[in-house]
């Protein structure tokens, strides 16, 4: 005859590996099996479903699992490159709102440029200028962020420097355009935003491309980096 | 470090321990006050271990499940003598600051 409190406890344990899903498949693979065992463990007799605080302690878990830089605190290059990007993703937000704020002072510099500027020129300049920099401002921001959490992953540079790289082009070129189209005289703010922004995205630049000393010490054993 | 931290080094300060083994030793270090969860912990291990503050003792299988024995490393051992020396410092300028009576206002 089945035991009804081993079919409870198998019912509990398949709910907690439900939630168990949540966290990362190397996570689980190292930690699954030693979290159901603490989770039975603590269970009440007779117990069906999680309590609703281990359920959003291991929702919780999970997410700070996900998004955590998986970087040791010896690996410094790599941390210093996930705060850089943090910062940059900061500086691009700063950026945006700065654009967003300033769209009519912007107005005025032009109107005081040129008293015959008209309400469909300045539609076709947030049409054609502005919106295209907020939503490149907004994309760039999700653009660090994802940066930020692929370097903390580990693995290898490659990748994330020739994104990086590819960014940091783009941007020079987007900031020089604006100047070649007299944004320094109408978009002061911007222009003092933009460029700030831009010496982050350098530093950053010179992070993510400083030599690792762990890796040169590996090339210099003949290991793999 | 945060209070979850240093209170799961402390429990593997004596010796090496599973992970529910340190849930209950957190808990009973605190007074019953900290009562720390399965996704807190694991979180908080995996942490320590990638920092190399506590590393894995050895493994058993009791009643047909895992149980993974934690210790502290050397460093472990370091950055809990280091964070318990700072907050005694702090907790010894809080008492002469109190005074005598201790923890009495005005």
């Amino acid at each position: 005859m089945k035991d009804p409190a081993a079919g409870a406890e198998s019912a509990l344990e398949r709910r907690y590996r439900f939630w168990l899903r949540c966290y990362p498949s190397a996570f689980r693979s190292e930690h699954e099996a030693e979290m159901l065992g603490v989770l039975m463990a603590g269970a009440r007799e007779q117990q069906r479903w999680p309590d609703l605080t281990e359920c959003l302690d291991l929702a919780f878990g999970a997410l700070r699992v996900q998004l955590r830089p998986r970087v040791a605190r010896s690996d410094r290059p790599r941390q210093a490159a996930v705060r850089m990007m943090l910062v940059g993703a900061l500086f691009e937000l700063a950026t945006l709102v700065t654009v967003a704020v300033t769209a009519d002072t912007i107005r005025t510099s032009l109107l005081r440029r040129d008293p015959g500027y008209t309400a469909a020129q300045w539609h076709q300049e947030v049409t054609v200028g502005l919106h295209p920099l907020m939503v490149g401002a907004g994309f760039s921001v999700c653009f660090w962020l994802v940066m930020a959490w692929v370097i903390g992953r580990g693995g290898r540079w490659r990748g994330p420097r020739i994104a990086f790289a590819c960014f940091f082009i783009m941007t020079t070129v987007s900031l020089l355009n604006g100047l070649d189209h007299g944004s320094a005289l109408y978009a002061r703010f911007d222009l003092v935003a933009g460029s700030a922004l831009w010496l982050v995205e350098f530093a950053t630049l010179l992070v993510v491309f400083r030599e690792d000393p762990r890796s040169e010490a590996a090339r210099e054993l003949g290991m793999p980096t | 470090m945060q209070e979850a931290t240093f209170l799961i080094l402390t429990a593997l300060a004596s010796g090496s321990q599973h992970g529910y083994g340190i849930i209950a030793d957190v808990a009973k270090i605190s007074d019953g006050r900290v009562r720390l969860r399965a996704g807190t912990l694991y979180a908080a291990l995996d942490r320590l271990r990638l920092d190399g503050l506590v590393s894995v003792d050895r493994e058993e299988i009791v009643d047909n499940r895992l149980r993974r024995y934690y210790r502290l490393t050397a460093e472990g051992s370091g950055q809990l003598a280091a964070e318990a020396a700072r907050f005694r410092s702090n907790a010894a300028a809080a008492f002469a600051r109190l005074g005598p009576g201790g923890g009495g206002a005005g």
